[in-house]
């Protein structure tokens, strides 16, 4: 009975996941952008806490811990004080692929994901629904991610987008086996270095050199002692 | 535990880097760093105990051999850097401020790419080689023009979105050797015991990620649109490590995995799907090389082709083409870092005030004799010219094709030889255009220090001795690699 509930509560809660995915792919001001992704990181802190009190693996406790540290709390405020910084409010360029597009793609790729699972899978989506369902939505999460890191033409939102993708990765570790807890703390550490690097760099993207090293002075990304020679 | 002397060399030469003060010093310990790697790296291949397993590390052949690779390009790179760098500052596109974030990623660049090669867990070999992808995209962006930034964002978000694909796959493969064994492993060395007794449909979908992940790393069709700019932008000592070194970490993850794939029965679809994107990426890239205008560019689209010529000898997985396979990638990585070394001074003599603009090439035998004649020996080498090393490798791939199947083996020979055409017609126009053909005036001389020119020299001197000698030491080392990768002898 309470096992029923859960993975009813589990199916909600990957539903919603999906939902901000597609909020990730259509939302054009990043202040939002940002709060959607924070709200799929803590929906994804539930979802590891309710797998834990599922399959009692200490692993996913740990999961839950470090997703909200610095999934929910570090990535989103660091970004959120870059963009405060270099004032871009919203992004309205897309090259390839409008957002309408780009939801109508990622339900074909969903599909076509569920499609090639089944057939790859067969056994295993008999004999564990649930796992099934959480594999098949966090390796489309990664899509809808990579649709907006090649949708988008802002650095920034780029960054959002494989930061969702990231998430799908991180859905379907849960859900398609135990992975040791150093190896996602690995992808972690992977995720801020390139949020912290590209970060930078589309400070720079606009500005020529000079100003470049100014505006990072100013921001006090870059230590304006430095002295190279 | 010979990894961890990569990392103690590392480690000294990265706070050296940050602690002293002024360029000739910066030089000096870069220059130390890199030789250090190599005594390293000829100590492990020649005098280590093979296999040797500690920890997430362990050392076999192939790993020796693809890390001592590195080192001698990362030397090569080196001895190349300080002078190049010298000139950057004083025509004012490097800026001073940013010499320690240079010659720092260039350490941390140099200590993590053997490393990569020596890991044994698929995982951890996974976050280094996005480690080198971030620390060499920095290097890219080095320079600080607009067109860097670009090409180095671009590069970041092709290769790290395709990687995570990758570790979909892994974890389809952890998934699997927990099923098999009990308890899951990512240690390749595990993986090829107890693969015999995997699902060979999942392990084709892990094959499947894994492909895409990797292949991007290596600039493999369709995955392949940042590398012409990555590699055209950096500074060329940074291009000469890009294509010479850094392609060979997505390869080698390919050979790990397909190594591992190839234990499981009924898996022969996985050679067809490499084959294909093997021959599409040679095709693409020789229909690149042929509109190309840029020197730089048309050099980073040859690896491109390269790239997709290992691929199809790595399809056949028979103990020749492996055999061949691995020769190339010696010959590729030696060939292409000599190719951009020289290119790199040509592109500073003539480089136009717009980086939007092509550089225009004339009189390039009265001002830059020596790069114009390196650069003709690398553009025949890199054709595969006889006595070169390239050329061996190229034509028994080439034949494993035809005895694959005459058709693909022709469309090959074509590509290939629409890729020779197109850089060798290039080359020609370049060095043989005349400055009273065009209206650019007289040009300053850029002046070469020995160090950029005793570092192609140096490439020239290995590439001519692989070529010619083919020595026996070498005959036997690639044969016990293969027969490692559990294919028996040739």
């Amino acid at each position: 009975m309470i096992t029923t509930f859960l993975a009813d509560i589990v199916r909600i809660i990957l539903l919603l996941i999906l939902i901000t995915g597609a909020l990730i792919i259509s939302t054009r001001t990043l202040s939002a952008l940002v709060n959607v992704y924070s709200i799929q990181s803590l929906l994804i802190t539930v979802l590891a806490c309710v797998l834990w009190y599922m399959t009692k693996e200490k692993t996913l406790l740990l999961i839950a811990a470090i997703t909200f540290a610095a999934k929910v709390i570090l990535i989103p405020s660091f970004i959120a004080g870059i963009q405060k910084k270099i004032h871009i409010r919203r992004d309205l360029e897309f090259s390839y692929i409008k957002p309408a597009g780009s939801i109508l793609l990622s339900l074909l790729l969903m599909l076509l994901v569920y499609v090639v699972f089944s057939g790859v899978f067969s056994k295993f989506a008999v004999k564990d629904p649930l796992f099934f369902l959480g594999s098949i939505v966090g390796v489309s999460l990664m899509l809808m991610g990579m649709l907006v890191t090649f949708s988008r033409k802002k650095t920034i939102t780029k960054v959002m987008g494989y930061l969702s993708m990231e998430n799908g990765v991180l859905v379907f570790g849960c859900f398609a086996t135990e992975l040791p807890f150093i190896v996602e703390v690995m992808i972690l550490v992977d995720l801020i270095i390139l949020v912290i690097l590209t970060t930078i760099l589309t400070i720079g993207i606009d500005s020529s050199l000079e100003e470049f090293q100014e505006r990072l002075i100013r921001y006090h990304i870059w230590p304006s002692e430095e002295e190279g020679q | 535990m010979t990894a961890v002397l990569y990392l103690i060399a590392g480690i000294i030469a990265f706070t050296l880097t940050m602690a002293l003060k002024g360029h000739m010093l910066k030089r000096a310990v870069l220059l130390l760093h890199s030789a250090a790697n190599v005594l390293i790296s000829g100590y492990i291949m020649f005098l280590g105990n093979i296999p040797e397993i500690s920890g997430f590390f362990r050392v076999d052949h192939l790993s020796a051999f693809e890390a001592g690779l590195s080192s001698i390009v990362f030397f090569a790179a080196s001895l190349y850097a300080g002078g190049y760098v010298t000139r950057l500052i004083e025509t004012g596109e490097l800026n001073p401020k940013s010499l320690r974030l240079f010659y720092g990623g260039f350490s941390i660049l140099m200590t993590v790419t053997p490393v990569v090669f020596l890991s044994d867990n698929l995982a951890l070999f996974w976050i280094l080689a996005e480690i080198t992808t971030v620390v060499s995209a920095m290097l890219v962006a080095s320079l600080a023009a607009r067109e860097n930034i670009d090409a180095a964002l671009k590069y970041i978000f092709i290769a790290s979105t395709a990687m995570l694909f990758a570790f979909i796959g892994l974890i389809f493969l952890f998934e699997m050797s927990r099923t098999g064994s009990g308890t899951g492993t990512l240690n390749w060395s595990e993986l090829m015991i107890i693969s015999k007794g995997f699902d060979p449909s999942i392990s084709i979908a892990a094959f499947f990620f894994v492909f895409i992940g990797f292949s991007a790393k290596s600039g493999i069709v369709p995955f392949h649109t940042w590398l012409p700019d990555a590699h055209s932008k950096a500074p060329s000592a940074v291009s000469a490590v890009l294509s010479g070194v850094l392609l060979n970490i997505g390869i080698y993850g390919i050979i790990r995995v397909y190594a591992i794939i190839k234990q499981v029965p009924d898996t022969e679809s996985s050679g067809f799907f490499i084959l294909f994107f093997g021959v599409l990426t040679v095709f693409i890239a020789s229909m690149m090389m042929l509109k190309q205008h840029n020197l730089k560019k048309l050099i980073a689209c040859s690896s491109i082709e390269n790239m997709g010529l290992i691929l199809i000898g790595l399809s056949f997985w028979t103990p020749l083409a492996i055999f061949w396979v691995l020769f190339q990638t010696l010959a590729h990585s030696l060939t292409k870092a000599e190719l951009f070394l020289s290119a790199g001074i040509i592109h500073r003599q003539y480089k136009t005030e717009n980086p939007a603009e092509e550089d225009v090439i004339c009189d390039a035998f009265e001002m830059q004799p020596a790069a114009s004649v390196f650069l003709i020996a690398g553009s025949l080498a890199i054709i595969g010219t006889p006595l070169f090393p390239v050329f061996l490798p190229k034509l028994f791939i080439l034949l494993e094709a035809v005895r694959f199947n005459l058709l693909t083996g022709i469309i090959i020979l074509t590509t290939i030889a629409i890729a020779s055409f197109a850089l060798f017609r290039f080359i020609w126009g370049a060095l043989s255009l005349r400055s009273d053909d065009t209206t650019i005036g007289k040009l300053k001389h850029y002046r070469v220090s020995k160090g950029m020119h005793a570092a192609i020299i140096f490439l020239l001197v290995l590439m001519l001795y692989f070529g010619i000698m083919v020595p026996e030491w070498f005959y036997n080392y690639l044969t016990v690699i293969v027969s490692e990768l559990g294919l028996g002898g040739i």
